[in-house]
């Protein structure tokens, strides 16, 4: 069996500027995306049908290739606000952001129009928000505790923060992803970017600990962190992309949604483990502390 | 005896691991699954699955009300502040107000219809003259807790099989309704549930000055309620009641009285010429007419003589046979103290997903997780290259998923989706783990002491303890909010952490360390 090694990196070629210049940039460029998010649309990101309210109908088509989109089309009144087929059946999953028709009146319209309807689900515009809320807050308080975790494991200023960075940034740049890729925020998402910080904090404490905890020298600790902790993020890595492309053929939007940002998380996550982190954690070493 | 302490680990898990398989299989432990609430069974294990999984409709709303507490009624008894209340308020009825007594003079008034404020609702209880302390929005336990029986007691008159009813209360305080039917269509439960379900029977009959109305028979002056019957030889669909001895006579009088039960009988024309007709008997649901009769001449004569108040027989008759049936349901069941806030506008989410759909759902997320652990599977060999290392790696990993299996299917957890992506989930930070434990074991050279093995294990653990706690707090926000289907997956995430930590991890190293140090 062919095993892979995890390539050493040499590190000392590089300084911590140039090391922390590229996830800064990327994260700066992520921040101004949601900011202009902000701007344009009045929301960091875009809500999804659990978030603002509405209809989703997940019909089968009986339609030669290429008719159902029309039929779906003049089947419906109001129009669908987006149309999504799947694959491994014919089926579309329809979304309708309307407050004005109740879901009864859609699967009526789509029974009328020959349709079967697979499954529906709606969501009331005040419950989204509320919802909204529940959820903001929820990944306030992961964040948060998970800060404040790190800090007491390890009882120092920069290791502790260069953590908190990392998985800020871990989070910041999916979404801001999303945006650009036209994802919404469900609460599969919302999962997701739940997940991140317990996955993408793993990576951070193991390099932490390697470095600050262990004999050896800097870089051979690096080395040694890096070759578990790539090997670990890239299992979740392949875990989750399988995942996304599967779940994605079978249409299940759930599975599809948690494992695209974690695909996105886990990757951001990467760069900022064994370029921003490191680069901190080294300035620490070898400067930071006054020694 | 030296094997089994030095792998105690091992042997916990290969217990806990049998005593899993056993929830998963025995027969012993099957739940009924016909009669487990909001379930499906699935044959083959003692898994039981979700709404998701199985098809079915959730509908899951908040009740429609606004309330007053400790309300001051002096002497006034509480029909009448019922009436009071109602009739300072547009659009509402005596039936849309309810009033509790909580202590001989005070309660609560609650005023249970769409489109009344709270602030509506103070200004009423001012006018009337009654003293309050405060208004809100929302009902009472009291009737949150009748609803929630007198809607599960709909879903079982009108057969629906499974159907579960329930009160949740979100960590903000919020109150709704989870309605759960398997198998249902979403149309069905909804206009099960979202009938008040008020019936009366009103007479309709001719004055000096035109016609008059007058409810002569309500809910609770039936002693029993029959099945609703098909009708047929010239008799239409309807529902054969027995009104209570108590109110019979009366009933009969008020018969004579009106003139429904005349010499002869009555025919009713109540819909097409309403200004002209015999007397009539209505039949009103939630405040709509669904049908109107007269009364055969047989019966008047009883009625005249006397006689049927000996033998109060009497029937509802309908349109047609499904509305025989609401009425059936709505009788025996009771009316909703409150209605649930659904509609386009309502507070509510309801979903519902086919059952060939749920079915396909289950196979398919089943799929969906064996590929996402082959992905693992394949990474680890390519990275390790030794099968000593990889392979327990991998059946360590998936005996955290057998071990969260076994406890679903022994406190009888439905899976969902969720459930489902929080095992993919585990199996992803389970095999993270143990590579963080065979790297730092297997670090610098060969492990040739058990003593060095221990250190280095002792080390891997704290990272891995520590890397626990972070995915516990991340994942608790989602346990306890309820945001919907997520609750599943955080719940099973930290279990699985747990399991994992306390359990298969520490195995792994066992099982690794005889691999080693042999």
């Amino acid at each position: 069996m062919v095993a892979f090694e995890v390539p050493e990196i040499d590190y000392t070629r590089y300084t911590n500027r140039q090391l922390a210049a590229v996830p800064l940039a990327v994260l700066a460029v992520a921040l101004l995306i949601i900011g202009g998010w902000y701007v344009a649309t009045g929301a960091p990101v875009n809500p999804g049908l659990d978030f603002t309210g509405g209809a989703e109908l997940r019909v089968a088509v009986d339609a030669p290739d290429g008719q159902a989109r029309e039929q779906i089309q003049q089947a419906f009144d109001p129009n669908p606000a987006t149309i999504r087929s799947v694959p491994s059946d014919d089926t579309y999953i329809l979304t309708f952001q309307t407050e004005e028709v109740g879901v009864s009146t859609l699967e009526e319209q789509a029974r009328a129009a020959g349709f079967e309807v697979q499954s529906s689900y709606t969501v009331s515009p005040s419950f989204g928000s509320r919802t909204q809320l529940l959820a903001l807050g929820g990944v306030a308080f992961a964040f948060f505790g998970m800060s404040a975790l790190v800090f007491l494991m390890f009882r120092t200023f920069v290791p502790s923060i260069a953590v908190v960075i990392s998985a800020f940034s871990d989070i910041v740049i999916p979404v801001a992803l999303m945006n650009v890729l036209g994802i919404q925020l469900t609460l599969g998402t919302v999962a997701a970017l739940l997940m991140i910080i317990g996955y993408s904090v793993d990576s951070d404490i193991l390099l932490n600990n390697h470095i600050l905890r262990r004999s050896g020298g800097f870089y051979e600790s690096t080395h040694r962190a890096m070759r578990t902790g790539v090997t670990m993020t890239l299992t979740s890595l392949a875990a989750m992309l399988v995942m996304t492309i599967v779940a994605t053929l079978f249409g299940i939007q759930l599975l599809a949604a948690i494992g695209t940002v974690l695909v996105f998380g886990l990757t951001t996550d990467l760069m900022n483990t064994y370029m921003l982190n490191l680069s901190l954690l080294r300035w620490y070493k070898y400067e930071g502390v006054g020694n | 005896m030296g094997v089994v302490r030095e792998n105690w680990r091992i042997f916990l898990l290969i217990v806990v691991l049998l005593g899993s398989l056993f929830a998963l299989f025995s027969p012993t432990m099957a739940q009924d699954g016909a009669d487990a609430p909001g379930l499906a069974s699935s044959g083959a294990t003692n898994l039981q699955y979700g709404l998701q999984l199985s098809g079915g409709t959730r509908i899951r709303a908040p009740l429609v009300g606004v309330t007053a507490t400790s309300v001051e009624f002096g002497e006034t008894q509480p029909p009448q502040v019922e009436q009071d209340v109602a009739g300072q308020l547009d659009g509402v009825t005596v039936a849309d107000v309810i009033v509790r007594q909580q202590t001989q003079t005070t309660g609560t008034v609650e005023v249970t219809v769409d489109g009344v404020t709270p602030e509506q609702l103070g200004t009423a209880l001012d006018s009337a003259g009654y003293t309050y302390e405060n208004t809100r929005e929302g009902v009472t336990a009291e009737t949150r807790s009748q609803t929630v029986d007198i809607l599960s007691n709909k879903i079982n008159e009108a057969g629906l099989s499974g159907g579960t009813v329930q009160q949740i209360q979100t960590p903000t305080g919020e109150n709704y309704v989870l309605i759960e039917v398997p198998d249902e269509n979403r149309q069905r439960v909804v206009n099960l549930v979202n009938q008040r379900g008020n019936v009366r029977v009103d007479a309709y009959y001719p004055t000096d000055g035109g016609y008059d109305r007058e409810t002569v028979l309500e809910r609770d002056d039936f002693q029993s309620i029959g099945n609703a019957q098909q009708g047929g030889e010239g008799q239409l669909p309807h529902v054969p009641v027995v009104v209570r001895e108590s109110v019979a006579a009366d009933f009969q009088q008020r018969m004579v009285q009106t003139g429904v039960a005349s010499q002869g009988g009555s025919r009713c024309r109540y819909e097409t010429a309403p200004n002209s007709t015999d007397p009539c008997l209505l039949l009103v649901v939630d405040g709509q007419v669904v049908n109107s009769f007269g009364m055969s001449p047989g019966l008047a004569a009883g009625m005249r003589s006397g006689d049927w108040a000996q033998d109060p027989r009497f029937i509802l008759q309908t349109q047609n046979f499904s509305e025989a049936r609401q009425v059936a349901i709505n009788l025996r069941a009771g009316a909703l103290p409150a209605p649930l806030d659904i509609g386009p506008d309502g507070e509510g989410t309801s979903s519902f997903i086919a059952p060939s759909q749920g079915q396909s759902f289950r196979t398919d997320s089943l799929l969906t997780g064996i590929i996402a652990v082959f992905a693992v599977a394949g990474v680890v060999f390519l990275r390790y290259g030794e099968v000593e290392v990889a392979l327990p790696m991998i059946v360590t990993a998936l005996s955290e998923v057998v071990i969260l299996l076994g406890f679903a299917a022994g406190i009888g957890y439905p899976l969902d989706l969720s459930v489902i992506a929080g095992f993919i989930a585990v199996i992803g930070t389970g095999v993270d783990d143990l590579i963080i434990i065979a790297d730092e074991v297997m670090a610098e050279g060969d492990v040739n002491s058990r003593r060095v093995f221990q250190s280095r294990f002792k080390k891997a653990f704290w990272v891995i303890g520590a890397a626990a706690a972070t995915t516990i707090i991340a994942m608790s926000p989602l346990a306890v909010l309820s945001l919907g289907d997520l609750q599943g997956f955080a719940i099973f995430t930290i279990l699985g952490v747990l399991v994992g930590v306390l359990l298969t991890r520490p195995a792994y190293g066992d099982i690794l360390r005889a691999l080693l140090t042999r």
